[in-house]
C-alpha cells in the first residue's frame, strides 16, 4: 500500500506541476485604439444569409467606433444566435430590428459565427 | 468483493495494483516526450501554450486513464460477453469521446471527429475482442459514436464555457473509467492473470498517443471557425 500511496502522490504532483506550467497564459492580441469618437455616432452592419451562411461573411469595420449589428429576416434559426468571441459579443437577435452593440478596441481579423459555430465570417478591423 | 477491497488490492500486488502505477508512467512518459518536443521546436510556435496547453493537458490525462484499463483487461485477456461487450463499450466511447472532444476545441469538428473515431473505434476493438464478435462489434459502434460526440460537444460548446465543460466531461470520465477497473475486478476474482505487460507498453503508447495528438492538433487541418 505504501507503493500505491507514493504512486498516487507523484501522480497528484505531476498533474499539479504539469498543469501550472500547461493551464497557465493567455493569447497575445495586438490591440490599437485610436481616435477619439462623437458621442451617438456607429457604424451600422446589415448580415443576411447566404448558401446557408452569413453575407456578407467578410465585414470591416473601423478601430474605436461602436459598431452595430443587424442580421436581417432572412437569417434564421440558430444563425440568428450571434457572436463574436474577441469582443464578449453574445446576444440572439430575435427580429431583424434587434442589434448588438460593442466597440472594436484592437485591430486585425476575428471570426464571427453563430453559437454553435455553423455559420461563420470575418471582422476587419482596421 | 466491495469497492473497498478492490482500493485494498492496489496496495497488494494483485494485477489491481499496476494501475497507478501504469498513471504515473503514462504521464511521465507523454509530460517527458512533450518536454523535450517543445524545446526542439514547439517553443518556436506562437502562443503554443496559452492555445494548446489546456486541450494538450487533458489529452494526455486522457490517454493515462484508459492506459491503465486496457493494461487491466489485458491482463485477464478473456471476458464473458456481457463484461466484454461493457469493456469494448467503455473503452471505445472514452477513448473516442474525449480525444475528439479535445482535438474538436483546437481543430474543429472534422479533424476532431475523424481522430476521434479512428482512436476509438481502434481501442473499441482492441479491447472489445477480449470476448469475441460481440465486444469488437459494440467497441466499434462506441468508438464511432463516441469520436462523433465528443467532437461535436466541443463545437458546439465553443462559444460557451467550453473550457469548464472540458474539466467535467474529463471528471467523469474518470470515474466511468474508475467504475470500469472496479467491473473488471469483480468479475475476475477466482480467474488467473494471463497475460503481463511490462512499463515499455505504457511508454510506447502514452509517447505514440501524445506525439500523434500534438501533430494533428497543431499542424493538422482546422476548420473556418478555428483559423
Amino acid at each position: 500500500m505504501k507503493k500505491t500511496t507514493l504512486y498516487l502522490f507523484m501522480t497528484m504532483a505531476l498533474i499539479l506541476i504539469a498543469g501550472f506550467f500547461m493551464l497557465n497564459g493567455s493569447e497575445t492580441k495586438t490591440s490599437n485604439v485610436d481616435s477619439t469618437i462623437q458621442k451617438g455616432e456607429f457604424q451600422k452592419v446589415v448580415i443576411g444569409l447566404k448558401n446557408y451562411n452569413y453575407y456578407p461573411n467578410t465585414i470591416t469595420v473601423q478601430s474605436g467606433k461602436p459598431v452595430r449589428i443587424y442580421l436581417d429576416s432572412s437569417v434564421v434559426g440558430c444563425l440568428r444566435s450571434f457572436t463574436i468571441r474577441d469582443f464578449g459579443v453574445a446576444k440572439y437577435l430575435k427580429t431583424p430590428n434587434d442589434y448588438v452593440e460593442f466597440t472594436p478596441n484592437k485591430k486585425g481579423s476575428f471570426r464571427f459565427a453563430c453559437s454553435m459555430g455553423m455559420g461563420t465570417g470575418t471582422l476587419v478591423v482596421e | 468483493m466491495s469497492f473497498s477491497h478492490f482500493i485494498k488490492s492496489m496496495g497488494n500486488g494483485e494485477v489491481e495494483s499496476e494501475l497507478p502505477k501504469t498513471i504515473l508512467v503514462s504521464l511521465l512518459s507523454s509530460f517527458g516526450i512533450l518536454i523535450i518536443l517543445y524545446f526542439i521546436s514547439l517553443k518556436n510556435i506562437t502562443d503554443f501554450i496559452p492555445k494548446y496547453g489546456f486541450f494538450l493537458f487533458f489529452s494526455i490525462l486522457t490517454y493515462a486513464f484508459i492506459l491503465p484499463s486496457v493494461r487491466h483487461v489485458r491482463a485477464y485477456k478473456e471476458f464473458q460477453c456481457m463484461s466484454g461487450m461493457m469493456i469494448g463499450m467503455t473503452i471505445g466511447m472514452i477513448s473516442g469521446f474525449l480525444p475528439g472532444f479535445f482535438i474538436g476545441g483546437t481543430n474543429g469538428m472534422f479533424v476532431g471527429s475523424l481522430f476521434g473515431m479512428s482512436l476509438g473505434i481502434l481501442f473499441g476493438i482492441w479491447n472489445g475482442k477480449c470476448c469475441g464478435i460481440m465486444g469488437t462489434l459494440e467497441g466499434i459502434m462506441a468508438g464511432f459514436m463516441g469520436g462523433l460526440m465528443g467532437a461535436m460537444t466541443s463545437l458546439m460548446m465553443f462559444n460557451d464555457n467550453l473550457k469548464f465543460a472540458g474539466i467535467v466531461v474529463f471528471v467523469v470520465s474518470s470515474a466511468i473509467l474508475l467504475g470500469l477497473n472496479y467491473m473488471i475486478y469483480t468479475e475476475t476474482r477466482g480467474g488467473e492473470r494471463k497475460h503481463k505487460d511490462d512499463e515499455f507498453f505504457v511508454i510506447f503508447w502514452s509517447v505514440l498517443l501524445t506525439i500523434i495528438t500534438i501533430l494533428v492538433m497543431v499542424f493538422g487541418p482546422r476548420s473556418a471557425l478555428f483559423q
